[in-house]
């Protein structure tokens, strides 16, 4: 697309949020959605507005130049009912006034009516996981995202490392990470899941009674979700959840997708003889009730990568644990605070013995307060520790407000 | 003693029997009483009636759950909340009417993510229950000037309850379900109605006067109207429109 077909675009995405925020604001109620056409499209929207010191250690960075506590986000989906089995689902996403992206275009498919089973075509949901699913801002208590879902580790799958003391020397440098194999220019690593970005393909999910289960084939993987196949190999990931009362929630989920792009196997010596993949796996729980809400979450990440072009290959191994908290402690008014750990598996180079990427420990603690249904302000302090990097601790001090109707 | 003598033969010829005089002391004393009431209260007013229709013009969308483009699939069906029940009251009362009243009792149910009713009126003073009947938690709250709470998640089969103790329009939320919403109306003095489905409305026992009634409907007074009650009562017309 030209700068001039960009700006175009962009005039009249601003241009239809304007027209449905006014007409949202002639509303009786404006925390509920657009309707029209008896129902059958039906249109939502939401605006978050962050801010916070510049965080010189891009502990928050999603990408080389947004900070998921410094951000300006409007997002609208809608959603069309063609008939009783087929809708459409998509949603626009734009951050900073940068660019307007497709985050999700889908078509859901329900084949038997009255049968809870769904398949989803497009760039849907994330199968894996239970964050990427509610990483909007009404559904996270706090500003910052998990580690697990938005950590930048120095992985790339089009770039990697000649040696292991070239792995060890990119530790705590995700922001912006580089290698000597494949693309040498500087671009963002992979966090272990991403939240913020959405993958290509199908989804079938079903559920009986408690349980919900969920099989999704795409282009990417976990860590790299795409629109676009980039080395002919799909993921497969599962979920599913067990409800075995009220208020609890335990879910797993597992992906294994291929990693390495494309352009990087030639170069290998014997390019065929590994998979060159990432394996998740993954376990949730959620607790609640009166006024507390609690969350836990293991992952387990494992990216098994070329190392030089000899023919070398390392499993590189991650482990992201998580657990949140949120209590309301007066009508309007909560509490909430989340403590993780992102650790890494050990290697051995001809000079040390260290974790392959630096490891990671963020406590974030915060206030909410509805000022009403949908508008929400928030306040959070965050501590973060790296254990390697430029810079190793960071203290960051972050509000948001966040509208949604 | 001759004055004395003349009397009783005067009663004597005036009332013949005893008898006679009963009804005499009876009589005085009913008129007496009669005198009495009349002078210390006035006559009681005839109570009137105001009635008429209330038109929902305009169509009022019910609303739809906010669309996700996370979930993995179709979210259950939800019952869909009546929204053509309007409100209609009189801004001012009668002083008499703002007396207490014994405490009542009402209910809000949760059932298929929906409030049910999705408009409640009570008077002040008012215990709502809100049991939840959905197999999902619910988390009912209000952050509205006129009473704010949190009632916390409890699962079905169980039922939290708030007084009321203050009129006005309290908006009713599910911390979870954002979809769900429904408005309690606290109201100081018992002259209400809340419409039927068809818009007709009813408030008894009007004392004469001259009010200002008005027709609320999902969140707002959407028209107001003076109207008077004649001081023999009876049935008075007032329609309104809801734009």
């Amino acid at each position: 697309m030209t700068s001039t077909a960009c700006r175009v675009f962009r005039t009249a995405v601003c241009i239809a949020a304007l027209l449905i925020a006014t007409r949202a604001a002639a509303q009786a109620i404006p925390s509920e959605p657009l309707t029209f056409g008896d129902g059958r499209v039906v249109v939502s929207g939401d605006a978050a507005v962050a801010f916070a010191p510049k965080d010189d250690g891009f502990f928050n960075y999603s990408s080389y130049e947004q900070t998921t506590l410094r951000q300006v986000r409007f997002g609208m989906t809608a959603y069309v009912r063609l008939s009783d089995r087929f809708s459409v689902l998509g949603e626009l996403r734009s951050e900073n006034f940068e660019y307007v992206t497709p985050f999700a275009l889908y078509a859901r498919i329900r084949p038997l009516p009255n049968r809870r089973l769904d398949l989803q075509v497009g760039r849907i949901p994330p199968t894996f996981g239970s964050f990427s699913r509610r990483s909007y801002g009404h559904d996270n208590p706090l500003i910052g995202s998990p580690v697990a879902y938005q950590y930048l580790t120095s992985l790339r799958p089009d770039s990697v490392p000649a040696d292991l003391d070239e792995l060890v020397r990119m530790r705590g440098r995700g922001w912006l990470s580089a290698f000597s194999i494949g693309d040498r220019v500087g671009h963002p690593g992979v966090p272990l899941v991403s939240a913020f970005t959405w993958d290509t393909g199908l989804q079938l999910s079903t559920g009986w009674n408690m349980v919900t289960a969920a099989v999704g084939i795409t282009n990417g993987t976990s860590s790299d979700p795409r629109v676009s196949d980039d080395n002919a190999g799909k993921q497969v990931s599962l979920r599913t959840t067990v409800t075995p009362a009220t208020g609890l929630i335990v879910g797993a989920s597992f992906a294994r997708g291929e990693f390495l792009d494309r352009h990087i196997r030639p170069l290998l010596s014997n390019p065929d003889a590994h998979d060159f993949d990432q394996r998740a796996a993954e376990l949730d729980v959620e607790y609640s009730r009166d006024h507390w809400l609690a969350r836990a979450e293991l992952m387990r990440s494992e990216w098994t990568l070329p190392i030089g072009t000899a023919g070398a290959v390392m499993p590189l191994r991650s482990l992201a644990t998580t657990f949140e908290g949120r209590y309301t402690f007066a009508p309007g008014w909560y509490g909430a605070a989340r403590v993780e750990h992102l650790g890494f598996s050990q290697i051995t180079t001809p000079t040390q013995t260290t974790e392959w990427e630096a490891p990671v420990t963020r406590t974030e603690v915060g206030i909410g307060y509805y000022v009403q249904r949908n508008l929400i302000a928030k306040t959070s302090l965050q501590f973060n520790r790296r254990d390697g990097g430029r810079i190793t601790r960071s203290q960051l001090l972050a509000a948001q407000l966040l509208y949604w109707f | 003693m001759v004055v004395a003598s003349r009397a009783r033969s005067f009663w004597r010829r005036s009332f013949s029997t005893g008898s006679d005089v009963r009804r005499l002391y009876t009589t005085s004393l009913l008129a007496v009483l009669l005198l009495l009431t009349t002078a210390s209260s006035p006559a009681q007013p005839r109570l009137g009636t105001i009635r008429g229709r209330v038109e929902i013009a305009r169509v009022f969308q019910s609303p739809e759950r906010r669309p996700s483009a996370s979930d993995l699939g179709t979210p259950p069906p939800r019952e869909i909340p009546d929204l053509r029940r309007a409100v209609v009251y009189l801004e001012t009362a009668p002083a008499a009417a703002l007396e207490s009243r014994e405490p009542a009792r009402a209910r809000m149910d949760q059932r298929n993510e929906t409030f049910l009713p999705h408009v409640l009126t009570v008077d002040q003073g008012t215990i709502v229950d809100f049991p939840n009947n959905d197999t999902t938690y619910h988390n009912v709250f209000s952050i509205s000037k006129t009473r704010k709470f949190d009632l916390g998640r409890y699962a079905r089969g169980k039922s939290k309850a708030v007084l009321f103790d203050r009129p006005g329009v309290v908006r009713i939320f599910c911390d979870i379900h954002s979809h769900m919403s429904a408005f309690v109306l606290v109201f100081s003095h018992p002259y209400y109605a809340k419409a039927e489905v068809d818009g007709r409305y009813r408030i008894d026992n009007v004392p004469p006067g001259t009010y200002t009634v008005s027709a609320w409907h999902e969140g707002e007074t959407r028209d107001t109207r003076t109207v008077t009650v004649p001081p023999q009562g009876g049935d008075v017309d007032l329609d309104f429109v809801v734009q």
